[in-house]
């Protein structure tokens, strides 16, 4: 779409975690941390095996997720990463980020993965409140996120995300706002609240379909979004997509190449990559992962060339994610005219731009200006 | 064959008091079928197997025995066919009157027994079951002698699964029943009192000759409809069908008319020859079917209106009861309205379309014919969406029934309680006995096509039976209750019921429609309206969220296929007005509402 030399942004996968949350469908493994050191061995390879393809395309920002990728040791993720920077071209200010759980760091490791060059640390911390991280399973407390969060500014790290979910069973309007308050204070560069999605295929899945845990209530998690932006907007983050929110300047450029639609590479079990209208992505199944790629072969899980019309959807729910919007010129002609009239969409120099309550319908925005 | 020593009876019996084991009893006795080939509910099963095959019912059984020629002849058990029963009884000289030693009677027993008597009939009243334990055949037998007027010492008793007390019952038939009379030189009259298509054989009709004789092969005239054909083969069947070349006066048998549609030959016409030699006058007691319930039938979601229509042309053809006209319905798409002669023949109708053509249906609540008067004009409604609005007619009228209900005394409250909630008129409750009440009251109609069964069965623990006969029509304070969304009536929930029943009505569908009506980008208001008057609303708060939370490089094709999932579901809404309704949440609020149901 533009004519200035091709960027891409990495994805790389690490599925392991110290236990399994109940609510969370990625790729993710309890229990396998013996296949640790072969998997980062997999990791390296496929990069070689991939990188010929992007020759000459900028790496702008790399992104390692999970999973939890802190659960590999400090010299692996060096590793990791200068073996990245040595088979691709990454820009010498690209973004790295890496994810973390607060119960996998210490100070030590996090000098350690800032001087490795992950420069990004983005937080699993999901909330402030205790039973609401029961209800989530996650075995961290709330006094281990300021403890890791403290350790990563003494180790120097300043610009960090805090992951936060909303709208688990028992999470009341007043303890999300207590949450906001405790991340805001923390005053990190870049804050994601999510609202909880129930996946059938999890354990909650599971549980809210068999009627033992309430699912979300679309009215309070609705309640909880406008209370984010309210909150958030004070403290001074932009609100530059659906779940994410930044100081200015800090908006994560990795997730943001997502949404524009720019091309990435995906390294790892299940990880996904896109360019030129080819998605991609690779088996899921570690194993599977590590005997393909120790064979020699791109582990190549599957693949779908989008057609006009997918593009042209994809486009639009994405773009619309993010405060850029969509060119008006788009939509068939008065298709935005009732979004527009009640106050979902604005219009803003010919684009089309959601507003708060418009975030919240998108999928109806979506809906409505592409059928 | 010398009418003497003929004999044409049918046996009355509730469900399950015996009929079908007592015919089986009486084919064995009289040796109609060889030993090797009988087997349990010999008749019944001979219809179930001839439905893939060539159709011919077995509606009337040639029976020998000691010289006589016994004609069988069935006749059909519910109240809908009332109509239907009183032309098989005219085919007949007796009738058995059939009970159950221990459930005693019935209030649809009780009904044809009277059509039976009044027909001028001879009753050989029979307890059976009497091997059962729960038998109390001395309290039954006083119950049927009150009933008959007769000594209890007359009351056969006997047991047709073992076969006791058959031969006697025989006897008493033959003894009793008086042969039929009818001159062999007379036109012909021969009653039509059951007929049915054939897809092979066309239009069979079984036929009682009255006078004059049929000869195979005639030249036919239906003496009310005027067509005329050529006969293709008259016969008996015995119990297999079994061509004669007469039938002569009194006999009753089967007659292959030649004709192909159904509606040339209806229950209750006269059959005589055509041309030269034919009668003047046909038998009296003619009658046209006249529908009573009327419903809406819509092809599913997907479903695909010209098969429906294809198949009640179809299903017309063997059923001159049914009737139909195209209707339109903005939130069920293109239908019929259709009109039956009760709820049984509806369900009947319901489950022939799914059932024989595959077919997948919705039917809208039934409801009744009404009279609209505005002056000295009558406007027939059967539909709700053709009632006048209020104040622009003079009244209105609805069919009354005579209604019985026959109730083991414990449950008389609930039954009493019952009827005065559905606005009935006490007329009289007797004593059949000490235990069990006979209860008569006049009925709205409509009261009963709507889940007046369930709750009979219901309250009485299933001991109560229910009969009715149609009683003429009655002024009504009844008004059309429409349902709106957001200020749009949905015509499949517009309906017709008496006043003090509408905001019970519309407080019903307003709040089950509010569970059903999903949440839109602005409040949607669910009214219930008698003409501008809002009389029940409910709320569906207008949704606000509806995103996805998360949408990463690993993401993006899911979600695309959830997008492309919702897309396609709402391409399926449909929209009344401004609101978008899945036509499921139509079909879930009419189902609910299914709760009428056959006895």
């Amino acid at each position: 779409m533009s004519a200035s030399p091709e960027t891409a942004g990495i994805y790389v996968h690490v599925p392991f975690c110290l236990t399994r949350c109940g609510y969370c469908d990625f790729n993710a493994y309890a229990g396998l941390d013996h296949l640790a050191s072969r998997y980062v061995a997999a990791l390296l390879r496929e990069a070689e095996l991939a990188a010929p393809d992007w020759e000459g395309v900028g790496v702008v920002s790399a992104f390692l997720g999970g999973g939890t990728p802190t659960t590999l040791e400090v010299a692996d993720l060096k590793a990791l990463l200068a073996h990245v920077r040595s088979v691709f071209s990454v820009t010498p200010d690209a973004e790295v980020t890496i994810e973390a759980n607060p119960d996998t760091v210490d100070e030590q490791k996090l000098a350690g993965l800032l001087e490795a060059g992950y420069g990004r640390l983005s937080m699993g911390v999901q909330s402030f409140d205790r039973s609401v991280l029961a209800a989530l399973e996650r075995v961290h407390q709330p006094e281990s996120v300021t403890k890791a969060f403290r350790a990563a500014r003494a180790a120097g790290y300043d610009n960090v995300n805090i992951d936060l979910i909303y709208g688990a069973a028992g999470e009341t309007l007043e303890s999300w706002g207590r949450t906001l308050e405790e991340a805001v204070a923390l005053s990190p560069a870049h804050i994601s609240a999510y609202a909880l999605t129930i996946e059938p295929a999890t354990a909650l899945g599971r549980q809210v379909a068999r009627g033992d845990v309430p699912a979300p209530d679309p009215d309070l998690e609705a309640d909880m979004f406008e209370a984010a932006c309210r909150l958030l907007g004070e403290a001074g983050y932009g609100h530059y997509e659906v779940s994410n929110w930044a100081r200015p300047g800090y908006e994560c450029r990795h997730n943001l190449g997502y949404w524009e639609r720019r091309p990435y590479v995906g390294l790892g079990a299940g990880a996904h990559g896109y360019r030129d209208g080819l998605r991609s992505w690779n088996v899921r199944p570690p194993e599977e992962y590590l005997s393909m790629v120790e064979r020699g072969e791109l582990p190549v899980g599957g693949s779908e060339e989008l057609e006009p019309a997918d593009a042209y959807l994809e486009e639009v729910f994405l773009r619309l994610r993010i405060l850029q919007g969509i060119p008006a010129s788009w939509v068939d002609d008065g298709r935005e005219e009732p979004y527009v009239e009640s106050g979902l969409l604005v219009r803003d120099d010919g684009h089309l731009v959601p507003t708060e309550r418009g975030m919240l319908l998108l999928n109806e925005l979506v809906l409505g200006l592409t059928s | 064959m010398d009418t003497s020593h003929i004999r044409n009876f049918c046996i009355v019996a509730h469900i399950d008091h015996g009929k079908s084991t007592l015919a089986d009893r009486l084919l064995e006795l009289t040796h109609a079928v060889a030993d090797r080939d009988m087997r349990a509910q010999y008749l019944d099963r001979m219809d179930l197997e001839r439905e893939r095959g060539i159709t011919i019912k077995a509606q009337a059984v040639r029976l020998t025995h000691g010289g006589y020629e016994l004609n069988l002849i069935d006749t059909p058990g519910h109240v809908d066919f009332t109509y239907e029963v009183s032309r098989s009884l005219e085919a007949c000289e007796g009738a058995i009157l059939l009970v159950d030693a221990a459930q005693g009677l019935e209030a649809q027993t009780l009904a044809n027994f009277h059509l039976a008597r009044d027909a001028g009939l001879v009753i050989v009243p029979a307890l059976n079951k009497i091997d059962l334990p729960a038998a109390e055949p001395d309290q039954r037998a006083k119950e049927l002698a009150d009933l008959l007027d007769r000594d209890p010492d007359d009351i056969l008793r006997i047991s047709a699964k073992t076969g006791e007390g058959v031969e006697d019952l025989l006897k008493a038939v033959i003894d009793q029943v008086p042969p039929p009379t009818g001159e062999t030189d007379a036109a012909l009259r021969a009653l039509v009192f059951d007929s049915m298509f054939d897809p092979y054989r066309g239009v069979i009709t079984y036929v009682r000759v009255q006078e004059g004789e049929l000869p195979s092969g005639a030249r036919i005239r239906l003496m009310a409809t005027g067509a005329e054909s050529d006969a293709e083969e008259a016969g008996v069947m015995a119990p297999e069908p079994l061509p004669v070349d007469t039938l002569g006066p009194g006999e009753v048998g089967y007659l292959v008319t030649g004709l192909k549609d159904v509606h040339l030959a209806k229950v209750g016409d006269t059959i005589t020859l055509a041309g030269k030699g034919a009668a003047t006058e046909p038998l009296p007691g003619y009658r046209e079917p006249k529908p009573m319930v009327w419903s809406g039938l819509f092809p599913n979601e997907g479903g695909d209106y010209s098969e429906l229509r294809e198949a009640l042309d179809r299903l017309k053809l063997s059923d001159s009861a049914l009737s139909y006209e195209p209707e339109t319905s903005q939130a069920l798409g293109f239908g019929f309205r259709a009109g039956f002669l009760g709820l049984l023949h509806m369900d009947i109708v319901k489950e022939r379309l799914e059932r024989e053509f595959d077919l997948e249906l919705i039917a809208t609540a039934p409801n009744v014919e009404f009279h609209v008067i505005r002056g000295d004009e009558t406007v027939v409604v059967h539909n709700p969406a053709e009632m006048p609005v209020p104040g622009t007619y003079d009244r209105v009228e609805e069919p009354i029934v005579f209604a019985t209900v026959i109730t083991p005394k414990e449950y008389l409250g609930a039954v009493l309680d019952l009827c005065q909630s559905r606005r009935g008129e006490l007329v009289d409750t007797t004593f059949l006995t000490p235990e069990r009440a006979e209860v008569h009251y006049m009925l709205p109609l409509a009261e009963i096509v709507f889940d007046f069964f369930d709750h009979l069965k219901s309250s009485t623990r299933g001991y109560a039976s229910l009969d009715y006969e149609p009683w003429g029509y009655q002024e009504s304070d009844v008004v059309r209750v429409d349902v709106l969304l957001h200020g749009e009536p949905v015509d499949a929930f517009s309906t017709i019921v008496h006043r003090s029943k509408a905001y019970a009505y519309g407080k019903k569908m307003t709040e089950r429609l509010r569970e059903l009506i999903p949440r839109q980008l602005f409040d949607v208001a669910i009214q219930a309206a008698i003409g501008s008057k809002i009389i029940a609303r409910e709320t569906v708060k207008a949704k606000r969220k509806d995103v996805l939370a998360k949408c990463y490089g690993g993401d993006i094709t899911r979600k695309r296929k959830l997008l492309e999932e919702q897309k396609r579901g709402k391409a399926r809404l449909r929209k009344v007005g401004r609101v978008d309704v899945p036509q499921e949440a139509f079909i879930a609020a009419l189902r609910a509402d299914a709760g009428a149901k056959k006895k």
